[in-house]
């Protein structure tokens, strides 16, 4: 299923374009790594102040609530610019396994940020200043998965395809 | 010593060809510059758009700096650290490299523009004056960072 459908992806006019485009994949991985900087500098900083390491003079709702719109946004160009990077070479990234853990790490780092946000939120309702043990121990994991992710994207491209993936 | 002798020399060095010839040291070190870029931008953006004045215009400029420029200088420690080990596997082909050289210069240009934002701008602006200043500084440094992720990834494609 996956070879037809890269095989169907291959044939595509967006493919067709990034193809012929020298200078479009390193634009849109210019881009993708922009949006990384504001999703993985968001969640640095929203844990840095739950460890009370920075802007300890603001509430920590205050600061989820100054970086979570902008991760969110930047969520959404990486989806698409990451689409956009598989469909430059249907063939390459989808096949490897390091591909599929990357975005097993996405959905794992996402769920966790949005945990946070609820324990947070609910510390907050309560008054419980909000770093609770739950809230750093989410902190702590949250991070360490966005870590894996940047690692396994950059293996995407050191990786080879498993047996039987289209050349 | 020609500066080709010198690049060939450090491409010798038993460091260089260990990182050379390796098949996991250059993923990892690339991992760690990338972990590294990003946090320096991500930093400096906040930084940015509190100067330009489309974000966090309530806090104190000072406050707000101190929060976040020791995460991008040690964030910046490390990317220079692993972009330097980056540099020592291909030194010939990087040296030769036009946007590896802008992007160094675009480097200094970030440099001197921090430089100047501390001498001339910072103080005025704490105080609230100098906001066309502190725009122009946020505005330049946005501008010149978005260029040096850019230029990077085109050395990947060049090298």
């Amino acid at each position: 299923m996956l070879n037809a459908f890269a095989a169907w992806l291959l044939h595509t006019p967006v493919t067709a374009f990034l193809e012929t485009a020298a200078w479009a994949v390193p634009t849109i991985q210019t881009l993708h790594i922009l949006c990384i900087a504001i999703v993985f500098g968001g969640a640095v900083f929203i844990n840095l102040r739950v460890f009370g390491l920075i802007e300890r003079d603001q509430p920590v709702v205050a600061v989820l609530d100054r970086f979570l719109p902008p991760m969110a946004i930047a969520i959404v160009v990486l989806a698409v610019t990451g689409a956009l990077l598989i469909a430059s070479e249907p063939n390459r990234a989808m096949f490897r396994v390091v591909f599929w853990i990357k975005m097993g790490l996405v959905l794992l780092a996402l769920a966790g940020t949005w945990t946070q946000r609820r324990l947070i939120l609910v510390g907050a309702a309560r008054d419980e200043g909000a770093t609770t043990l739950g809230v750093r121990l989410f902190a702590g994991v949250t991070l360490l998965l966005w870590v894996g992710v940047i690692f396994a994207g950059r293996w995407i491209g050191y990786a080879t395809g498993w047996p039987g993936s289209p050349t | 010593m020609s500066l080709t002798d010198a690049l060939t020399a450090l491409q010798a060095l038993p460091l260089s060809t260990a990182i050379a010839e390796s098949d996991w040291i250059f993923p990892t070190i690339e991992s760690l510059h990338v972990i590294a870029i990003t946090l320096v931008v991500g930093s400096i953006i906040v930084v940015d758009l509190r100067l330009i004045g489309v974000a966090a215009r309530t806090r104190p400029l000072a406050a707000f700096t101190a929060q976040f420029l020791p995460i991008t200088w040690c964030a910046f420690a490390l990317a220079a650290l692993t972009g330097g080990l980056m540099f020592l596997a291909k030194p010939v082909s990087y040296a030769g490299n036009i946007f590896f050289l802008a992007k160094l210069l675009l480097l200094l240009a970030a440099g001197l523009n921090m430089a100047a934002f501390h001498l001339f701008v910072e103080r005025p602006a704490h105080q609230g004056r100098a906001d066309g200043a502190a725009r122009l500084s946020g505005l330049a440094s946005l501008t010149i960072w978005i260029g040096v992720v850019a230029l990077g990834r085109w050395i990947g494609f060049t090298i």
